[in-house]
C-alpha cells in the first residue's frame, strides 16, 4: 500500500497545487534555514579528526599568577616546558608547535618574495595528525635534533613556488637560508584547526613547516598569542625563552588508557617538582584533555552559532506552524474523499497513514527545496564571513542533504498529526450525503 | 441477512435532542429488494447510515448477517463494510483525480487483493456496467449516468451480498435513472440482497417491497403481492 499512498499524495498534490505549494515552500524555507545553521554547528562543532581524537592529547599546566585576579591559566605551555616534555616523553609520538612568519625568496625572478605563515613542528607533527602527502614525507626525529634545514610546502605554496610538481630535494630560500623540500602536502584543513585553536581555530592551515626548534635557534619571527603572568629577568632572547610566558602548543599520542594513565602521571611528577621550584602555583583540575575535549575546554564553537541555532530552530518552528493549518486546511477539505473510503472499507489506521503518508511526500518535496535553499544561504554567510575565517569546509555533503530531508520529513509528519487525526475522526455519513 | 430490533438514534446537541429512529425494527431477508420512501428528515438515510456500519445506533440491536455490531470496533467494522456491503450514492461520490480503473480498484486495495486478480475483477465489474472500454478516463469525462454505473460497478467489485444505495437516480434524467434501475434490478436477480433508498414512489412501487417512514418509524411495510392486492 505504500506506494499506492505515494501515488494518491502526488494525486492530492496536483489536486490543489496552490495550497501544496505554500506548504512545501514553509517547510523548504524553515528546514533550509535550519540546515545552514546546523551545517555551520555540524562541522564548526564537529569532531575534526575523529579517527584519533581519543588518542591525541594537548597538554595544560598549572600556569597563572595567583595574586592576579581572575586569572585563567593559559592553554599554551612555556619553552622550558615545552622542551622538558620533548626530552622527557621520547617513548610517545609527540611535538611542540606555533607559528612564525617568514619571507621566502622564490627561485628565478619572476616572482618577488613574500611573507609566507609558517608552522613550527616536532618530526612526529605529519604522522600524529595524519597530514596528507602530495609528494615526499616530512623528516625525522634526527633532523629536529640536528636542527636541520628542512621544510614540508603546503601544495598551494608548492604550485605558487615550483608550479605543482615535485619539488621534494629542491632548495627554499627562506629568512635567508637554503632549506630542502622533504614534502608537499596534499589538501588539508581540519575544521576546527584542533592542534592550534589558540590562533584562529578556523584559519587556514600554515604553508611551511619547519623543525620547531629552528624557530629559535634561527630566530625566527614568532606569530600567535603569547600569555605572560610574570616578566622576564632581562632582556633578550634567552631571557623571553626563560619567563612564564606560553606560546607554545604541545601534543602527544596516546593510543591506549594505559598509555594515558602512564602520561599523566608523568605529567603530574614533572608539575610536583616545578611546584617545589616554586612555579605552577596555580592548580588546575585537568592537565591532560583529547582533542574533543580540548575544543570544549576552549569554547572553540563560537557562541553566535548557537544562538543562530536557536533563532533558525524558531524559524522552523513558526514554518511549521504555518504547516499545520495549511495541513488542517488541505486535510479537512478532504474530508468527502475519507467519508468515501471508510465506507469502502478505509479504516481509521490505514488513512491515517495514507495521511502520514501524504505529509511526508510535501516534507520530502520541501526537504529536496530547502537543500537548495540551504545551499544559498551557505553561499551568502560565505560572503558575509569569508573574509573572517576560512569556508570552504561549509558544503552540503551528502550526510546534510540526507538529513535535510529526513528532517522535512519528520518535522512535516510531525505537524501533520493533529491535522490527519482531526481528519480521520470526522464522520463520514455527513459528508456521503453532501458531496 | 439484515435485521435490526427496536433501534433507536438520537442526535444530541447541547440544547437541543433529536429522534431520528424510534423503535424501529426491521427484518430483510438475503435476496430482496427494498425500496425505502418518506418524506425529507424522516430517518431514512441515518437507517441507511446505520445499515451501513457508518454510524452506530443510540439502543437496540442490529445483526448483519448473523452477528452482532454493536460491539465491533471502527477495525472491525471496516473490514465488515468492505467485504460485505455495498454503497452506491446520490452524488456519485466518484474520485475525481482517479481515473475509473482506479475508482473501482479502491475496494479490492483496502481487502489487500493482489495486483493480478484486482485487474481482472476491476475489468469485470466495468464491462458488466458496459464502460470497460473507459477505463482510463476520469470521472469528469463522464456522463452523470455513467458516473452512477462506475459508482455501481465500485460497490459490485467486491461480490457484497448487501447493497445499499441512497438514492442513485436522484441525480439523473428519467431515461438515464431507467437504464440505472433496470441494472439494480440485474444485480438483484443475480442474489444480491439491496435495500434503496428513494424519494421517487414510482420507482419504490417496482420494487418487491417498499417500506415508509415517518418520524424515524415505519409506518408501512409492503410486499408486491400485498400491493397488489
Amino acid at each position: 500500500m505504500f506506494f499506492y499512498y505515494v501515488r494518491l499524495a502526488l494525486l492530492s498534490y496536483r489536486r490543489n497545487p496552490v495550497l501544496s505549494s505554500l506548504m512545501v515552500l514553509a517547510v523548504a524555507v524553515g528546514i533550509g534555514a535550519y540546515m545552514v545553521i546546523f551545517t555551520m554547528n555540524y562541522y564548526m562543532g564537529g569532531d575534526p579528526i575523529p579517527q584519533k581524537s581519543d588518542q591525541l592529547h594537548h597538554i595544560q599546566f598549572d600556569y597563572g599568577n595567583p595574586d592576579i585576579p581572575n586569572f585563567e591559566p593559559p592553554p599554551q605551555l612555556t619553552w622550558i616546558d615545552a622542551t622538558a616534555m620533548l626530552e622527557q616523553t621520547t617513548a610517545y609520538p609527540r611535538t611542540a608547535t606555533s607559528k612564525f612568519v617568514a619571507i621566502i625568496e622564490p627561485p628565478g625572478n619572476e616572482v618577488r618574495p613574500f611573507f609566507v605563515n609558517g608552522r613550527g613542528n616536532s618530526a612526529d607533527f605529519f604522522s600524529m595528525f595524519d597530514v596528507p602527502f602530495q609528494y615526499g614525507s616530512g623528516w625525522d626525529r634526527s633532523a629536529d635534533v640536528n636542527r636541520d634545514l628542512v621544510v614540508v610546502l603546503s601544495n598551494e605554496l608548492n604550485e605558487r613556488l615550483f608550479g605543482g610538481r615535485d619539488s621534494t630535494g629542491e632548495t627554499l630560500v627562506m629568512h635567508g637560508m637554503n632549506f630542502t623540500v622533504t614534502g608537499v602536502m596534499d589538501r588539508w584543513q581540519p575544521a576546527p584547526k584542533f592542534y592550534d585553536v589558540n590562533n584562529g581555530s578556523f584559519d587556514p592551515v600554515e604553508e611551511a613547516y619547519i623543525p620547531w626548534e629552528l624557530i629559535i635557534s634561527q630566530e625566527l619571527n614568532r606569530s600567535g598569542s603569547t600569555n605572560c603572568w610574570q616578566a622576564p629577568e632581562g632582556t633578550g632572547l634567552q631571557a623571553f625563552l626563560n619567563a612564564e610566558c606560553a606560546w607554545i602548543q604541545f601534543w602527544v599520542e596516546l593510543p591506549d588508557a594505559d598509555a594515558r594513565s602512564d602520561y599523566s602521571m608523568l605529567v603530574d611528577n614533572y608539575v610536583a617538582e616545578q611546584r617545589s621550584l616554586g612555579r605552577m602555583r596555580m592548580p588546575v583540575e585537568q592537565r591532560l584533555f583529547n582533542v574533543n575535549e580540548w575544543m570544549i575546554e576552549q569554547e572553540v564553537h563560537p557562541d553566535e552559532t548557537r544562538i543562530l541555532g536557536a533563532l533558525a530552530g524558531m524559524l522552523l518552528a513558526v514554518c511549521l506552524l504555518n504547516t499545520v493549518g495549511l495541513l488542517l486546511s488541505k486535510f479537512l477539505g478532504k474530508a468527502g474523499e475519507i467519508g468515501v473510503r471508510q465506507a469502502l472499507g478505509a479504516h481509521r489506521g490505514s488513512l491515517f497513514i495514507q495521511h502520514l503518508i501524504e505529509a511526508g511526500v510535501i516534507g520530502a518535496i520541501g526537504g529536496v527545496l530547502g537543500i537548495g535553499v540551504a545551499a544559498l544561504g551557505l553561499e551568502g554567510i560565505k560572503v558575509l564571513i569569508g573574509s573572517l575565517l576560512i569556508t570552504e569546509w561549509m558544503r552540503l555533503d551528502l550526510t546534510v542533504m540526507a538529513l535535510t530531508i529526513a528532517l522535512a520529513i519528520v518535522s512535516t509528519i510531525i505537524a501533520g498529526l493533529y491535522p490527519i487525526w482531526r481528519a480521520c475522526n470526522i464522520n463520514p455519513s455527513v459528508h456521503l450525503k453532501s458531496q | 441477512m439484515l435485521k435490526m430490533t427496536h433501534i433507536t438514534k438520537v442526535f444530541r446537541t447541547d440544547v437541543v435532542e433529536t429522534h431520528a429512529l424510534r423503535d424501529f425494527s426491521l427484518h430483510v431477508a438475503e435476496g430482496e429488494f427494498v425500496t425505502v420512501t418518506g418524506p425529507s428528515g424522516c430517518g431514512k438515510t441515518t437507517f441507511l447510515n446505520i445499515a451501513g456500519l457508518l454510524e452506530t445506533a443510540s439502543g437496540g440491536q442490529y445483526l448483519l448477517d448473523g452477528e452482532d455490531v454493536s460491539a465491533l470496533n471502527d477495525y472491525q467494522r471496516a473490514r465488515m463494510r468492505n467485504q460485505k456491503i455495498g454503497f452506491i450514492f446520490q452524488s456519485f461520490n466518484l474520485m475525481p483525480d482517479l481515473n475509473l480503473f482506479d475508482n473501482v480498484d479502491v475496494p479490492l486495495r483496502y481487502r489487500g487483493v493482489k495486483a493480478a486478480e484486482r485487474k481482472e475483477r476491476v475489468e469485470r465489474a466495468l464491462d458488466a456496467v458496459g464502460l470497460l472500454s473507459r477505463k482510463k478516463h476520469l470521472p469528469a469525462q463522464l456522463s452523470g449516468g455513467q458516473q452512477q454505473r462506475v459508482a455501481i460497478a465500485r460497490a459490485l467489485v467486491g461480490e457484497p451480498r448487501f447493497l445499499l444505495a441512497d438514492e442513485p437516480t436522484g441525480n439523473l434524467d428519467s431515461n438515464t435513472a431507467e437504464g440505472v434501475m433496470e441494472l439494480l434490478h440485474e444485480i438483484n436477480n443475480n442474489g444480491t440482497t439491496i435495500i434503496m433508498v428513494t424519494h421517487d414512489v414510482v420507482l419504490a412501487s417496482r420494487s418487491a417491497r417498499n417500506i415508509q417512514i415517518l418520524d424515524g418509524r415505519i409506518i408501512d411495510d409492503r410486499r408486491a403481492q400485498q400491493k397488489a392486492a
